[in-house]
């Protein structure tokens, strides 16, 4: 059902339901966001994309990407509260992650060039959020091989137990989604290293270039039921194929 | 409707110029969606996506990052739903669409979103847009 909320004073039309954070990003309005991905539940980790919402009797400094869009719903992206507010948050954000660039253009908009904090030292990753991005995406993809470990100031993303994970192929769409990169990724022509375990390359049967990692190849050809010999050549040699069956109709 | 004729192309890949052009980002020009393969002596074929009615690309997509427009009939990627699997390449049969790693994205023709770059500017009237 379409149903009308205001945000800034502005009338805008969406869908009930969807993501107040989404509708509005739709509309135009800027609102910074680092833990939010369309493709998997909100979660509200980052804390960055916080409004003032009005709507049925409720007034509350709220995250918008969790927050279901409702008929009726007033909403106030830009007031001195939320600047204050998603200031702090970004302070605390980039004394987690002063290394991501994106985050220190993001701080540095909002007037903060460094934190006044220190976290305690972190056996996890380096620049690391805690949204748990990667996590989500991770499972959404049917891996789920990421997860958090530990509580307080000892939690930390990682594999369960810190120890290899059978579940992980590989794919490295954790690192791709990472708001603030600090996922490592290291490949050679015959690997890819990621979270401490390493993943061949499954390579082009027509000129060896690798393509897949060999899990990621076997996961989706156990999951969709396809022929073992799926995926084995790369989009380099399939494009050459492709043009010779074209030469072919043609001369 | 995107109409290729490989026996009119001279292979001066103006197309491909014209397609990084039209995917410039950042005041860079993109890479370009077409490839002119030679076939032979003078012979030359252009490789664009199809656009195929049942698209493995699309169906491999595990967030539907790829989905066909209705009005221009070309499956468009939604990279803001993209997670960077890379699987829409490896699905590909005909080798149309590359995973970029550099971007974290896949390459993917769009029509230009209804009036293609290459077509418009091939000299040669070997790509025709109707």
């Amino acid at each position: 059902m379409t149903v009308t909320v205001r945000i800034n004073d502005v009338e805008v039309l969406a869908e009930e339901g969807e993501s107040l954070l989404e509708v509005a990003l739709r509309a135009g309005f800027d609102i910074p966001h680092l833990c939010h991905h369309p493709a998997v539940e909100a979660i509200g980790s980052c804390r960055l994309c916080l409004v003032e919402l009005q709507a049925a009797g409720r007034e509350e400094l709220t995250t918008s990407c969790n927050v279901r869009v409702e008929a009726g719903m007033q909403v106030i992206t830009d007031s001195p509260l939320v600047r204050q507010q998603r200031a702090a948050n970004l302070e605390l954000l980039l004394a987690r992650a002063p290394g991501s660039a994106r985050l220190r253009a993001l701080a540095a908009r909002h007037g903060i060039q460094a934190p006044r904090f220190e976290p305690p030292p972190s056996e996890g990753i380096q620049n690391c959020i805690l949204c748990e991005l990667c996590v989500r995406v991770c499972a959404m993809l049917g891996h789920d091989a990421l997860g958090v470990l530990g509580r307080g100031e000892k939690k930390r993303i990682g594999l369960p137990f810190n120890q290899p994970a059978a579940s992980c192929v590989g794919c490295a769409s954790c690192a791709a989604v990472c708001p603030t990169e600090c996922i490592r990724v290291s490949e050679t022509p015959q690997a890819r290293t990621i979270w401490g375990q390493s993943f061949e390359f499954a390579h082009c049967r027509s000129c060896g270039a690798p393509m897949l990692t060999e899990r990621q190849r076997q996961f989706e050809i156990e999951k969709n039921g396809l022929p073992e010999d799926s995926y084995d050549t790369c989009e380099s040699c399939k494009r050459q194929q492709t043009s010779q069956r074209f030469a072919a109709i043609t001369w | 409707m995107l109409v290729v004729y490989p026996g009119r192309c001279v292979g001066c890949r103006t197309c491909e110029v014209a397609c990084s052009f039209a995917h410039a980002s950042n005041g860079k020009p993109g890479p370009s969606r077409i490839r002119i393969h030679p076939a032979g002596p003078e012979r030359f074929v252009q490789v664009t996506c199809l656009q195929c009615v049942n698209a493995a690309c699309a169906a491999a997509c595990p967030t539907r990052a790829l989905r066909r427009n209705e009005v221009t009939r070309a499956i468009e990627l939604d990279e803001r739903l993209c997670v960077g699997c890379g699987l829409c390449e490896a699905a590909c049969p005909f080798g149309h669409l590359q995973f970029s790693r550099e971007l974290h994205l896949p390459l993917k023709c769009d029509l230009c979103g209804g009036n293609p770059a290459c077509a418009a500017f091939c000299p040669h009237g070997a790509l025709e847009w109707r």
